[in-house]
């Protein structure tokens, strides 16, 4: 298959669609990489320094797609300093940190609905020098459209497949090299009510609103948002930091990522042109430097970003992504700057 | 600005609240911000915590960095 050349950072480092016959020969050349695609592909790919996870969908500089089995998004870190692929089980998940470089970052990949994804999204922010030694990344998806789909992540030392183990590049950075961790949240507080929850929780059926207690269920039926479009956005000391509805159900809230005790929150306003949008916030931000993106599949599916072409650092689109911990519906990106 | 030395009294302030009064940018020090005030840690080890984290950082945090004296 033709390669499919996109620009994405300085140095012309590869961050790029490619057929799987050139993803191997990067492999073995001893490239290391950090890889995302259908499981069908990453299943056929040579044991090498490299980490990967499921995801069929793609921010490109042509747009988001949606790519079949015939091809693999590679992000190549050579040539910024030693890169180690480790894994973790979900008791090990706070050693992420621990062994992550002294200058450099860690890049996570994590299966959804695994007890990694829901240990990694509860405790993130508590693991020892978390905002020492940063963690980015992001949680493998699926192909929505296939019944009964799941999620994998691989280690690439042995080409294995896991469905609840953390993946890791530790990534080592050059000496005059800091890197920097950013988001582009396109949503912001409504301003209608103030949201507080009691206890951390991906499901939390209470929430006090303005005050009140109330059955979060119904509180979300009744603002009309159980369609997930618009998450919940926590106030972080001014960062924004989504939690998003995956669907109510039987009186149940369930969430793509927790929400916190002491935290005010609020669901987000509508973003209006949602692709302008997107693409007029990327032309204001830095991309000097980028080594690695993500965006979320909230964003892609509901905010119609594909075949959109938005600008930005390329890369997977995900079921929730890593900047120092769990979050939804934003894009992720890490420079070395 | 030079960063202050860690017996300076601005990280202690920080430490009680101060850090959410920084005007900042930066993700890291915003979501450690929420996190030390959610903690139960006593301000001398959120002191200690927050030196830490504008060492480390210090080359991006010039404009927190030059809050410091107004705290």
């Amino acid at each position: 298959m033709k390669s499919i050349s996109l620009p994405a950072s300085e140095g012309n480092r590869i961050n790029a669609l490619m057929g799987l016959e050139d993803a191997a020969a990067l492999i073995r050349a001893g490239a290391p990489l950090a890889i995302a695609g259908r499981e069908a592909a990453l299943d056929r790919l040579p044991a090498g320094n490299w980490i990967a996870g499921t995801t069929p969908y793609f921010m490109t500089a042509d747009g988001g797609r949606r790519i079949d089995a015939n091809c693999v998004f590679v992000t190549d870190l050579s040539g910024l300093g030693d890169v180690r692929v480790a894994t973790y089980g979900e008791d090990e998940l706070g050693q992420i940190t621990e062994d992550a470089p002294e200058n450099g970052f860690a890049l996570a990949i994590i299966p959804f609905q695994s007890a990694c994804h829901e240990r990694f999204a509860k405790e993130a922010s508590s693991y020892p020098q978390a905002f020492l030694k940063p963690t980015v990344g992001w949680i493998a998806g699926f192909d929505l459209d296939e019944a009964g789909a799941s999620a994998s992540v691989y280690d690439g030392r042995t080409s294995k497949a896991y469905a609840n183990q953390a993946v890791v590049l530790h990534v080592t950075l050059p000496a005059e090299a800091c890197p920097m961790v950013e988001i582009v949240n396109l949503f912001e507080a409504d301003g209608v009510d103030t949201i507080r929850f009691e206890e951390a929780g991906f499901n939390p059926a209470r929430a006090v609103v303005n005050g009140e207690q109330v059955d979060f269920a119904e509180y979300v039926n009744q603002r009309g948002l159980s369609d997930g479009s618009l998450p919940l956005v926590g106030d972080y000391a001014g960062a924004r930091i989504n939690s998003s509805i995956q669907k109510v159900a039987a009186g149940h809230v369930e969430l793509y990522a927790p929400v916190f005790a002491g935290i005010d929150y609020a669901f987000a306003r509508p973003v209006p042109a949602f692709a302008d949008t997107f693409r007029a916030r990327l032309d204001e931000t830095p991309h000097d430097g980028a080594l690695w993106s993500c965006n979320c599949i909230l964003n892609y599916v509901f905010g119609g970003l594909e075949g959109q072409a938005i600008g930005g650092c390329a890369g997977p689109v995900t079921f929730g992504e890593i900047a120092y911990q769990l979050i939804n519906q934003t894009l992720v990106q890490v420079r070395a700057i | 600005m030079a960063l202050p030395p860690k017996s300076a009294a601005c990280w202690q302030k920080l430490a009680v609240g101060g850090l959410k009064l920084i005007k900042t940018q930066n993700l890291g020090a915003q979501m450690l911000a929420q996190r030390l005030e959610l903690s139960k840690l006593s301000p001398t080890q959120k002191a200690d915590e927050i030196y830490g984290f504008f060492t480390k950082w210090e080359r991006g945090l010039t404009n927190e960095i030059n809050q410091l004296a107004s705290l």
